[in-house]
């Protein structure tokens, strides 16, 4: 049985009413920042419960623009989780700053009990991530970040509609920080980000930034960026959010049927505790397994469409030499990445293929 | 004046997406593309890179980050300084202050570029690269620039961000620098439905810097050889693009038509009104059409009153905005650029207007000036 891990065909076999409006859009020709980006502003920020969001280029740029409007600079440190997917210490690094890794706990975020050691005199933000869609541990971290006085920035890029203790996830930090990129809970049809937050400020220095520090058509206030939502991507973003709580539910309920299903197979199969007051939205079903190479190659023969996110952690990649790490600094971290394995857990699967993957992994440590 | 008020638009944009088959075209290609550096991506690279004469393009998110491309892979950074123009849209020292490096301004000369005898000037130990800007979409003096530049081993980095299809004798504008940026913004003469930018090189070792740095550093799915960036032209911009690549010599030709009428009809009116400035050999494919003008606010208001569109490109020169503060220049540092700033207008000068429509422009500025 197929199971691909994209759904695109199957999320867009209908997409005649998106067309209609970017026909629509083509001959309004409001490309740049007209009325859809500001539709899509509004609703994207009542979905997230947070008072402003800014539609931006792409999530990288969500959380590069956040921190530059929190002044990061050359010298400055930026702490964040030591597995992510690369943008973030991307984000980082071209904001000036040098990425600090954290080590993570099971459930693959940022270990609270490990910041504080992290932390110097040039540290200027934290930001945490919540990774595959998994809100990281907030209580604690902000306590740390209130401590040392430090803003949080929410790498919030796989995890909208994420939530603890009924809290949404970008309401914890100063900004958070959302892709919209085509394989995210939220897509839209090519490159897209957003950032809320709370705060007016923010949302006024970064709607400069954005849009190249133009207060207006002909004066510039700040030098800045053009990293702007395209109108076309928030119709199609217009479109889609109405089903962003339909497709989390969808997700939900796969990983739930996959955790059931898998939990026989413990210890060989290690699924991350799932916690009642914390809202996982899966944009990825990560978990540890024993032979993993082994187990991945079984499942690609099947044409189950796994995969690793990541094998390489970022401190052991070509681009994090200079930052002078090395192999055992992150151990869980790198005992992770040679272990982990991610599952297909969109919304478009049907139960038979949920079953299915379950049957072939416990087929595969059945064998051994 | 005589006759009713006809309604002049600076642009005409919603008349690029009325050809049915074009916008029929780009929809069924909509439906079924990979959105994310999809093969149209790759196709219209190609085909822009033989527009430019180059051998290489990338397509990314937009002008800005085709210059601030160009700059990081050329090695620029915190500490350095970089040369342009104090007349350019403010993206152009804005990709400088990104990559962390010191915008130097040099002023302009009567044509609205930069003027080499200043270039020396601006030299400095620290000086890293040139950004000479193709202004309105004429080609800057590349020559007098690069005999400079060749002298004290600067690259130079072509701001054609106006100016596909401009030419300097035989050679295309984003062929001759070591590295050229465009942008695909909706008003440009080649423009899509978005932001988008192209950056073009004849350099292998500059271009494949670029592919890893527009995608995150990547060298495949789980390999980070660089930290990198994200800005890659959406496909579905790609799919628009090449499309209206089609039509862009027709584009040109119209432009360049309408400039030469302007040319002849606004000429009786100087020195009141000063048409563009031509150089023999040199192509301009105005993207805008900026005259000299006495009085120009006044006459802004009348055509605004007639119904004509006009703009300005751009009234405060960078060296004078807020943003510019911390870099120490005051008025007076650039006195032919703060000059033309209090002179210039912008007449619409696009591909859909009218013999009739620029006909009427011109009456109505020979009525403002009486004539």
């Amino acid at each position: 049985m197929r199971v691909p891990y994209s759904y695109l065909r199957e999320q867009f076999a209908d997409s005649e009413p998106i067309l209609r409006d970017i026909k629509g859009l083509l001959e309004s020709t409001q490309f740049t920042l007209g009325p859809p980006v500001a539709e899509f502003e509004e609703r994207f920020a009542r979905l997230c419960g947070a008072r402003h969001a800014i539609g931006v280029g792409t999530g990288t740029d969500a959380l590069f623009l956040s921190l530059k409007a929190l002044g990061v600079a050359p010298g400055d440190e930026v702490i964040t989780a030591a597995d992510t997917f690369i943008a973030t210490a991307g984000a980082i690094v071209q904001a000036g700053a040098r990425p600090v890794f954290v080590d993570v706990l099971d459930d693959f975020n940022i270990d609270p009990g490990k910041i504080e050691a992290a932390i110097t005199p040039r540290t200027k933000v934290l930001l945490p991530v919540h990774y595959a869609g998994q809100p990281a541990k907030m209580g604690p971290i902000l306590e740390i970040a209130r401590r040392h006085q430090l803003p949080v920035v929410e790498d919030a890029c796989q995890a909208i509609s994420a939530a603890i203790d009924g809290k949404l996830v970008s309401n914890f930090g100063v900004a958070a920080g959302f892709s919209l990129h085509p394989l995210k809970n939220l897509n839209v049809w090519g490159d897209g980000g957003v950032i809320v937050t709370n705060s007016s400020d923010m949302d006024a220095t970064l709607r400069l930034l954005r849009n190249h520090g133009l207060r207006n058509r002909d004066e510039v206030e700040v030098f800045g960026y053009n990293c702007r939502l395209d109108s076309l991507q928030a119709i199609v973003g217009n479109h889609l959010i109405r089903d962003t709580e339909a497709i989390t539910a969808a997700r939900i309920q796969n990983a739930l049927a996959l955790d059931a299903g898998l939990a026989p197979l413990a210890p060989r199969v290690r699924v991350p505790k799932r916690l009642p007051n914390e809202r996982h939205v899966f944009h990825l079903y990560m978990f540890e397994a024993d032979d993993r190479d082994q187990l991945l190659a079984w499942l690609l023969e099947r044409e189950i469409e796994a995969k690793i996110h990541y094998p390489v952690p970022l401190h052991l990649q070509p681009a994090g030499r200079g930052l002078g790490y090395k192999e055992g600094d992150f151990p869980v971290a790198e005992r992770q990445a040679k272990r982990i394995i991610t599952l297909p857990v969109h919304q478009h699967l049907r139960a038979a293929q949920v079953q299915f993957m379950i049957d072939c992994v416990a087929e595969f440590y059945h064998a051994r | 004046m005589t006759g009713p008020i006809m309604r002049v638009k600076y642009m005409d944009l919603p008349r690029q997406f009325e050809d049915g088959a074009v916008v029929a075209r780009v929809m069924d290609e909509f439906k079924r593309c990979q959105f994310v550096l999809g093969p149209q991506v790759a196709e219209f690279e190609g085909r822009f890179a033989r527009v430019c004469g180059a051998a290489h393009a990338v397509g990314l998110n937009s002008g800005t980050d085709a210059l601030f491309f160009a700059l990081r892979a050329l090695g620029v950074g915190p500490g350095d300084e970089v040369i342009t123009v104090p007349n350019s849209f403010v993206a152009t020292a804005g990709a400088i202050v990104m990559a962390g490096a010191t915008p130097v301004f040099v002023d302009v000369n009567a044509e609205y570029l930069m003027d080499p005898a200043r270039l020396a000037d601006a030299l400095t130990p620290r000086t890293r690269a040139i950004i000479p800007v193709h202004l309105t979409g004429n080609p800057a003096d590349l020559d007098a620039i690069g005999a400079i530049a060749t002298r004290r081993n600067l690259p130079i980095i072509e701001d054609a961000a106006q100016a596909v299809g401009a030419a300097i004798g035989g050679r295309v504008v984003g062929s001759i620098g070591a590295a050229a940026a465009f942008s695909l913004f909706p008003l440009k003469n080649l423009g899509v439905a978005g932001d988008g930018g192209m950056l073009t090189t004849g350099s292998r070792e500059l271009f494949e810097k670029v592919m890893l740095l527009r995608h995150h550093g990547l060298r495949n799915r789980d390999e980070v050889e660089v930290w990198g960036y994200n800005s890659r032209l959406d496909t579905i911009q790609a799919i628009v693009a090449d499309a209206v690549l089609d039509g862009l010599e027709a584009v040109t030709a119209t432009r360049i038509r309408n400039a030469a009428f302007y040319d002849r009809a606004l000429a009786p009116l100087a020195p009141r009104i000063v048409v563009p400035p031509r150089r023999p050999g040199v192509r301009q494919v105005f993207h805008t059409y900026v005259v000299q003008a006495e009085r120009r606010d006044g006459l802004r208001e009348f055509l605004d009153s007639r119904g004509v569109e006009t703009k300005i490109h751009y009234p405060i020169p960078i060296h004078l905005q807020k943003a510019a503060e911390g870099l120490g220049y005051k008025r007076g540092a650039f006195p032919v650029c703060e000059a033309q700033s209090e002179r210039i207008v912008s007449l619409p000068v696009h591909e859909y207007l009218t013999p009739a429509e620029q006909q009427y422009v011109v009456d109505r500025i020979r009525e403002f000036y009486g004539q």
